[in-house]
């Protein structure tokens, strides 16, 4: 696997002169800071009103406890703004190694396939961990409140480094398919927008069938890490579309050799 | 070295490589002579391990690329038609990197990236970004990516094409350079260049091995193919020369297949004659002119285009067939 992490340091190296990695990160950090400031303004205004109402009423309806419900919904938000980021991410992984005739350099040498694609899905990984280093400051702030909430935060954040893995192998699987980045773009946009929000199909109810696919939503699947749950089940599930993405973009990359260029 | 064996690859009904049988001694440098679309690169991306064949082995340095791909790749330096470079990065971290895919120990990368940068020539542009460098340089840093870990065996797909003449010859001088030390398969649609370099030349079109031989032997049965270009003064000091009277006079010398001339605005009648098989007409017709006491001002063998090879070979097989 050696040669894996040759190649996903050169995919991080080659993020950092890429203007569009910058513009990603600039923006998922600015808008994830303005949901943060806004949400926290919002429900630290309702525990207030609730304050009030228990000292006037003795009772409340409102009562929250702030830190956990700002940090479900943030993680929520975080898990859509993902959706647009990671698109922009994976769209060259490989169509771009085509474009440049690199692939011809990395099917000739002795690499094997699964270290092609593992390593281009690390250097993406890596590069989607820093993006969310970002967050920190914004925990501190709210830790700077009095309450951390440790374990919540470091669920969120395992929650989004897990389906954000899912999104970027499915992503790097739709560019060894396209040659061209803005199809590969708009083709991963296609697939794990639908996979986010397969469950809104079943919402009502609906047949065994419904439910079962709803139940391979990705939303749904994110939900319980944003609350502070770490469930094996959700583990499972997102590591198991991470292998899938992973065989299939190599069985792919594979065929790419049969291909009349 | 290197033993293609019945080597064929068809897409569809369409066969690109059909039946590649040659094996390459160490040491040797093959040339595969061929026009565009003669299934040159499809036969290097087989034999680089690129393209998987329809049919047919390639064994590389006694490894079988089909049985043991990983060792036999690391035997093979390639440089595709287009170099394969990741312009944002520097020439010495982008041969790094290359060194580390080829499984060059990590202790000795630097010094290999070195050797590779100075082989090359590229030494004083080892520390710049690959984007802004000239197409000439980008050939070199390519050719230092295929040497980069040492291999026996080089393939080089027409390492000449697109560049400008000096660089051509640059190129074609480290190729020189390289030879002895690898054994290398070259391809190109210059005649010249693999005269230059190549101990053997394999000649393909349509897919098909049209001959295999030493790069003096073809040419010798080339020379068919060759045309002599004179230029002649007409109507200077009350001379009386006219097209028609060069090309009777010229068409008489034996050996003579055709004779084109025709007068230019500068007053120069250019003549062009087409010869037969083994004749050299040159200094025949050199004499003649100057005999007659017209003006002879140039005198060219124009270079055998590979079209006129392939006429001359076709045209081989047919009367042998007769």
């Amino acid at each position: 696997m050696r040669h894996a992490l040759v190649i996903a340091r050169r995919e991080i190296e080659s993020y950092f002169v890429s203007p569009i990695a910058y513009a990603v990160i600039t923006v998922f950090t600015f808008v994830s800071g303005l949901f943060f400031s806004n949400m926290l303004v919002h429900y630290v205004r309702q525990a207030a009103l609730a304050d009030a109402q228990i000292q006037k009423f003795g009772r409340s309806d409102l009562q929250l406890d702030v830190p956990t419900v700002v940090l479900a919904q943030f993680f929520q938000n975080e898990a859509f703004l993902l959706m647009l980021a990671v698109p922009l991410l994976t769209m060259g992984l490989v169509t771009d190694e085509r474009r440049k005739g690199t692939l011809e350099l990395l099917m000739t040498s002795p690499v094997r396939g699964i270290e092609i694609v593992s390593g281009k899905f690390l250097g993406a990984m890596a590069f989607l961990a820093l993006m969310l280093v970002p967050l920190v400051p914004m925990f501190a702030f709210m830790g700077a409140g009095g309450n951390w909430e440790a374990g919540v935060i470091a669920s969120g954040l395992l929650g989004l480094l897990l389906l954000g893995g899912a999104q970027i192998a499915l992503g790097l699987l739709v560019s060894s398919l396209c040659e061209n980045m803005l199809v590969s773009a708009i083709g991963t946009y296609g697939l794990i927008v639908t996979l986010q929000f397969l469950d809104t199909g079943g919402a009502a109810g609906g047949s065994i069938w419904t439910r079962l696919l709803g139940s391979l939503s990705f939303y749904a699947r994110h939900l319980n890490s944003t609350r502070g749950v770490v469930a094996a089940a959700d583990i499972v599930y997102f590591a198991s579309w991470i292998a899938l993405g992973l065989f299939l973009a190599q069985r792919s990359v594979e065929a790419l050799r049969y291909k009349r260029s | 070295m290197i033993s293609l064996s019945h080597l064929t690859k068809k897409y569809g009904a369409f066969t690109a490589v059909d039946d590649l049988t040659v094996d390459v001694r160490e040491g040797e440098v093959l040339g595969l002579l061929g026009p565009n679309g003669a299934g040159k690169t499809t036969t290097m991306r087989m034999v680089t391990g690129f393209l998987p064949p329809s049919k047919g082995r390639v064994s590389v340095a006694g490894f079988d690329l089909y049985d043991h791909p990983i060792q036999a790749k690391r035997k093979i330096g390639y440089l595709p038609e287009q170099p394969p470079l990741y312009p944002d990065m520097t020439v010495r971290k982008y041969l790094a990197y290359v060194a580390a895919l080829k499984d060059v120990p990590a202790a000795r990368t630097k010094a290999a990236v070195s050797l590779a940068i100075e082989r090359a020539r590229i030494g004083g542009a080892a520390d710049a970004r690959i984007s802004t460098l000239s197409k000439g340089y980008r050939q070199r840093v390519g050719l230092a990516q295929a040497i980069v870990h040492e291999p026996p065996v080089l393939v080089l797909d027409e390492p000449t094409s697109s560049l400008d003449p000096q660089q051509r010859s640059d190129v074609r001088q480290l190729i020189l350079d390289l030879k002895g030390r690898h054994t290398i398969i070259l391809s190109t649609h210059i005649l010249p260049e693999v005269s230059d370099v190549a101990d053997r030349v394999v000649i393909i079109s349509r897919g098909k091995v049209m001959a295999v031989d030493t790069p003096a032997n073809l040419a010798g049965r080339l020379r068919a193919g060759a045309s002599v270009r004179l230029e002649i003064g007409a109507g200077a000091g009350g001379l009386t020369v006219t097209p028609e009277r060069v090309r009777e006079a010229l068409a008489a010398l034996p050996g003579v297949l055709d004779v084109h001339a025709a007068i230019g605005a500068a007053g120069v009648i250019t003549a062009r004659i087409d010869s037969a098989v083994g004749v050299d007409v040159r200094a025949e017709a050199a004499a003649l002119v100057t005999g007659r006491g017209w003006p002879l001002l140039g005198l060219s063998s124009d270079a055998l285009s590979l079209e006129e090879v392939f006429l001359a070979l076709t045209r081989d097989e047919r009367e042998g067939a007769a």
